[in-house]
C-alpha cells in the first residue's frame, strides 16, 4: 500500500530539493542590487501603485512573447511521455534532436540581446 | 484518462526514415539554423558575405541534392506516412530553392538586411523555403499543416522586416491576418476531412473518397470547400486575394519577389497534391467550383491590373490573373493539365524574377520608388534593365517567342483537352486584356523621354538607406555597375525566359517527368 | 452525447471567430478572434479523433496548439513592434495601402 505513494514521495522530495536548491544557489551567487522597488512588500518588477495612464514597458512584452513560445514546446514532450516505454530509442533521439533545436533558438534569443531587461 | 491511453497504444514501431531522400530539406533546414547563428558574430563582412554565401551554399547544396535523389516515376516515402518524394514534390522544390537564391541576391545590398539583420533574414527565408518543400511532398493533413505555416510564419515576420518602414510593418500585420483566416479555414477543412475518413492520410483519404465513403458526403463536401478557400488564400486566388495589393506594395521588394514565385507555386503544388491526388474521385464536385474561381480570378486579376501606376502592385494584380490561369490546369485534373501547370510555374519564376528585379534596381536610384514612372526613358538610359522588363512584359502576356506562349500554350491545349474548353477561352481573352497593361509599361519604357535628365543620385525625400552609392559623374549605365547582381538576375532570368521561348523542350520533359508523379491523375 | 453537439459547438466558435475577425477593429482582438478559429478546428479534429477512434487527430491538435501560439507572438511582435513606431493601433486606420 505504502509504495504505490513511494513516487508520490519521491517526486516531492525532488520537487523541494530542487527549488531549495535554486533559491539557495540564486543567494549565493546571484548580484544583489536592492532598489525601493524590488524591497516593496509586493515585488513583480513595477511599481506597486498604478495610475490610469501606466503603460507596461516594451520589455514585458518581449519577455512574454518568447515565454509563450518556449513553453508551448513543452507541449511535444507530453505525448513522449505518455508512452515513453513503447516508443523507445526513436523517441528518445527526436526529443534530443527537438531540444537540441530549441536550443538554438534559445542562443539566439539570449546573444542577441532580448532577454536583457530594457 | 492518460491510463486509458497507456493501454489502447499498441506496440510501436518507429517509421521508417530514408535520410537520402530527406537530404535537401535537411540542407535547408540545417542552413536555416547555421545563418542564424552565423548572423550572431559582429562585423561588416559576417553581415554582408558570410551570411549570404552561407544561405546561397546551403540552396545550392539542396538543388545538388535534388538532382541526386532525382527518380522519375516513383514514389519515395521519406518518412513512413507523412512526407515522400516524388518527382512533383522535388522539380518544384527546385523552384523554392532557385526562388531562395535570386532573393538572397537582390537582397545584398537592400536596406532590409540592414534593418533585420543578415542572419535573420537569411534564416527565416530559408526556414519558409523549408515549410515548401514539406508541403510540396506531404502526404498527410498535418504535413501539409504543418509545412503551410512553417511556409507562412517566416514570410509575416519578413513582410514586416523593414521594421523602421509603416508599409512594412502594415504588410506584415494586414498579411499575419489574411494568412491566419487562410489557414485557420483550411485546417478546420482538413478537420473535416478527417472526420468524413477517419483518417489523416492522403492516399488513404483518396481511397475512402468514392467507396466507402460517399462522393456528396456533407463532411467531405464541405471539408473540401473550406480547405480550397484556406489554399486559394495562400495562392491569392480571387475572390481571396484582396491582401495582395497591399502586401506586396508594403512588403520590402525582394521578399515581394519570394512571394509572388516561391509562395505561388507551393500554393499550387500543394493544390494539385490535394484535389488531383487525394480528392480526385471527387472530381465532379470541385471541379465547377474550382473553374468558377479560376475564371473570377482570370478576369479581376485583370481589371485590377489595368489601372494601376505602381509596379508592385501591377505585378500583384498580374500574380492574380496568372494565378488564374494556373489553377485552370489544376481544375482539369489530367495528367496533362498537372504537366501544364509544373511548366507554367517553372516559366513564371524567370518572368517575375525579371520584372522584380528591375524594379529593385529602378527603386534603389529613383525617387519615384516603385511607381512607373520611375521606368521612363529606361529604354535610352540604361538597356540593361530595359529589355530585361521588356521580355519579361511580352512573356508574361504570353508573346510568342518567349517562354510565357509556350506556357499558355499548353495550358490551353490541356483545358480542351480535359473538356474545360471554356477555360481555355477565358486564358485567351484574359491575356488579351492583360496586354493593355504589360504593353503600357513597355512603352513608358521606351517612348518616353528619359527620367534621369538630373544626376540626382540623393534624392531629399528617399531615406539614407535607400541611397546607392554616389558614383562621381554618374551616369545611367552606373545604376548597373552599381548594383551588379541586381542587374545579373534580371538579365539571366530574361535570357531563361527567351531560352525556354524558343528551345522549350527540356523543360517539357521535366514537367512530364513531374506530371508522371500523380498516378491518380487522368 | 453525439458527435454532433461537439460539431454544432466547434462550428459555431469557428463563426464567432471569423465574424470577429472581419467586424473588429483591434488587431489584439483580431488575435484574439483568429484563436478561437484555430481552436474551433481543434475542437473538431478531438471530437472526431473519439469518434473515429485513432488518436490521429488528437496528435493534430497538439501541433495546431503550438502553431497557433507561433502565429499569436509573431502578431504580437509586429504589433508592438508598430506601438513603437506610434502608428495607429486600429486596423481600420492602418490604411496606408488600400485599394
Amino acid at each position: 500500500m505504502l509504495k504505490s505513494y513511494l513516487p508520490a514521495l519521491v517526486f516531492l522530495a525532488l520537487g523541494a530539493g530542487t527549488g531549495a536548491a535554486f533559491t539557495a544557489l540564486n543567494s549565493v551567487l546571484g548580484p544583489r542590487r536592492p532598489s525601493k522597488v524590488k524591497s516593496d512588500p509586493y515585488e513583480c518588477g513595477l511599481p506597486s501603485e498604478v495610475t490610469s495612464s501606466f503603460r507596461f514597458g516594451i520589455s514585458f512584452y518581449l519577455i512574454a512573447m518568447l515565454f509563450i513560445l518556449f513553453d508551448i514546446e513543452v507541449i511535444f514532450l507530453y505525448p513522449v511521455a505518455v508512452g515513453l516505454k513503447q516508443f523507445g530509442t526513436f523517441a528518445l533521439v527526436e526529443t534530443i534532436v527537438f531540444i537540441v533545436l530549441l536550443f538554438v533558438a534559445f542562443v539566439f534569443v539570449w546573444r542577441r540581446g532580448a532577454l536583457e531587461w530594457r | 484518462m492518460i491510463g486509458a491511453v497507456h493501454s489502447q497504444l499498441g506496440p510501436f514501431h518507429a517509421p521508417h526514415v530514408d535520410w537520402k531522400g530527406m537530404s535537401p530539406l535537411l540542407s535547408v533546414l540545417g542552413g536555416s539554423a547555421a545563418v542564424l547563428i552565423a548572423g550572431l558574430f559582429p562585423g561588416r563582412r559576417t553581415q554582408r558575405v558570410v551570411v549570404p554565401v552561407l544561405a546561397i551554399a546551403a540552396l545550392i547544396a539542396a538543388i545538388g541534392l535534388t538532382v541526386w535523389i532525382w527518380e522519375p516515376g516513383g514514389v519515395r516515402p521519406i518518412v513512413a506516412g507523412a512526407l515522400s518524394v516524388d518527382t512533383l514534390a522535388l522539380g518544384v522544390s527546385v523552384l523554392f530553392y532557385v526562388a531562395g537564391i535570386a532573393t538572397i541576391l537582390l537582397s545584398l545590398r537592400s536596406a532590409v538586411v540592414r534593418e533585420c539583420g543578415a542572419g535573420e533574414y537569411a534564416s527565416l527565408l530559408l526556414g519558409s523555403i523549408g515549410g515548401m518543400v514539406l508541403l510540396a511532398g506531404a502526404q498527410n493533413l498535418v504535413t501539409i499543416f504543418i509545412g503551410l505555416e512553417l511556409l507562412s510564419i517566416p514570410l509575416y515576420i519578413l513582410c514586416g522586416s523593414r521594421v523602421r518602414q509603416e508599409h512594412s510593418l502594415e504588410a506584415g500585420l494586414k498579411y499575419l491576418i489574411v494568412g491566419s483566416v487562410g489557414s485557420a479555414t483550411l485546417l478546420y477543412g482538413l478537420a473535416l476531412l478527417y472526420g468524413a475518413t477517419g483518417s489523416t492520410s492522403l492516399s488513404v483519404i483518396g481511397h475512402a473518397v468514392g467507396t466507402r465513403v460517399p462522393l456528396d458526403d456533407p463532411l467531405v463536401l464541405t471539408g473540401v470547400a473550406l480547405a480550397a478557400t484556406g489554399l486559394a488564400f495562400k495562392a491569392s486566388i480571387a475572390p481571396f486575394h484582396t491582401w495582395t495589393p497591399d502586401v506586396y506594395q508594403g512588403a520590402p521588394t525582394p521578399v515581394t519577389t519570394f512571394m509572388a514565385v516561391a509562395t505561388k507555386a507551393a500554393a499550387f503544388a500543394i493544390l494539385l497534391r490535394l484535389f488531383d491526388e487525394g480528392l480526385i474521385s471527387d472530381r465532379t464536385n470541385w471541379g465547377p467550383a474550382l473553374a468558377a474561381l479560376a475564371v473570377a480570378s482570370i478576369v479581376i486579376g485583370n481589371a485590377g491590373a489595368i489601372g494601376q501606376r505602381s509596379m508592385k502592385r501591377l505585378l500583384a494584380w498580374s500574380g492574380v490573373a496568372q494565378a488564374g490561369y494556373i489553377l485552370a490546369g489544376v481544375v482539369v485534373g489530367t495528367r496533362l493539365g498537372i504537366q501544364t501547370s509544373a511548366f507554367y510555374l517553372a516559366i513564371y519564376l524567370p518572368m517575375n524574377v525579371a520584372a522584380f528585379a528591375v524594379v529593385i534596381a529602378r527603386m534603389r536610384v529613383s525617387e519615384r520608388g516603385d511607381d512607373m514612372a520611375a521606368l521612363e526613358g529606361l529604354g535610352r538610359s540604361s538597356p540593361w534593365l530595359a529589355w530585361p522588363m521588356t521580355i519579361a512584359m511580352l512573356a508574361l502576356a504570353g508573346f510568342p517567342a518567349t517562354a510565357g506562349f509556350i506556357g499558355k500554350f499548353y495550358l490551353i491545349d490541356a483545358t480542351v483537352a480535359g473538356g474545360y474548353a471554356w477555360l481555355g477561352v477565358a486564358i485567351v481573352i484574359g491575356s488579351m486584356i492583360s496586354l493593355v497593361y504589360y504593353l503600357r509599361v513597355i512603352a513608358v519604357m521606351w517612348m518616353s523621354p528619359s527620367e534621369v535628365e538630373v544626376p540626382a543620385p540623393a534624392p531629399a525625400r528617399a531615406s539614407p538607406s535607400r541611397r546607392v552609392r554616389s558614383v562621381a559623374g554618374w551616369s545611367p549605365e552606373a545604376d548597373v555597375r552599381a548594383q551588379p547582381e541586381v542587374a545579373f538576375v534580371a538579365i539571366a532570368c530574361a535570357a531563361a525566359t527567351v531560352f525556354f521561348g524558343i528551345v522549350p523542350e527540356p523543360l517539357l520533359h521535366l514537367a512530364r517527368e513531374v506530371g508522371s508523379a500523380i498516378s491518380s491523375a487522368l | 452525447m453525439g458527435i454532433a453537439w461537439f460539431l454544432a459547438l466547434s462550428a459555431f466558435i469557428f463563426c464567432i471567430g471569423a465574424g470577429g475577425v472581419i467586424t473588429r477593429r483591434n488587431p489584439l482582438v483580431i488575435l484574439l478572434c483568429l484563436e478561437l478559429m484555430l481552436n474551433a478546428g481543434n475542437l473538431a479534429l478531438l471530437s472526431f479523433s473519439r469518434m473515429v477512434g485513432n488518436r490521429d487527430g488528437q496528435v493534430f491538435a497538439l501541433i495546431v496548439m503550438v502553431v497557433a501560439a507561433c502565429e499569436v507572438v509573431v502578431g504580437l511582435g509586429l504589433i508592438v513592434a508598430m506601438y513603437r513606431r506610434r502608428l495607429p493601433i486600429d486596423v481600420d486606420e492602418v490604411s496606408e495601402l488600400r485599394g
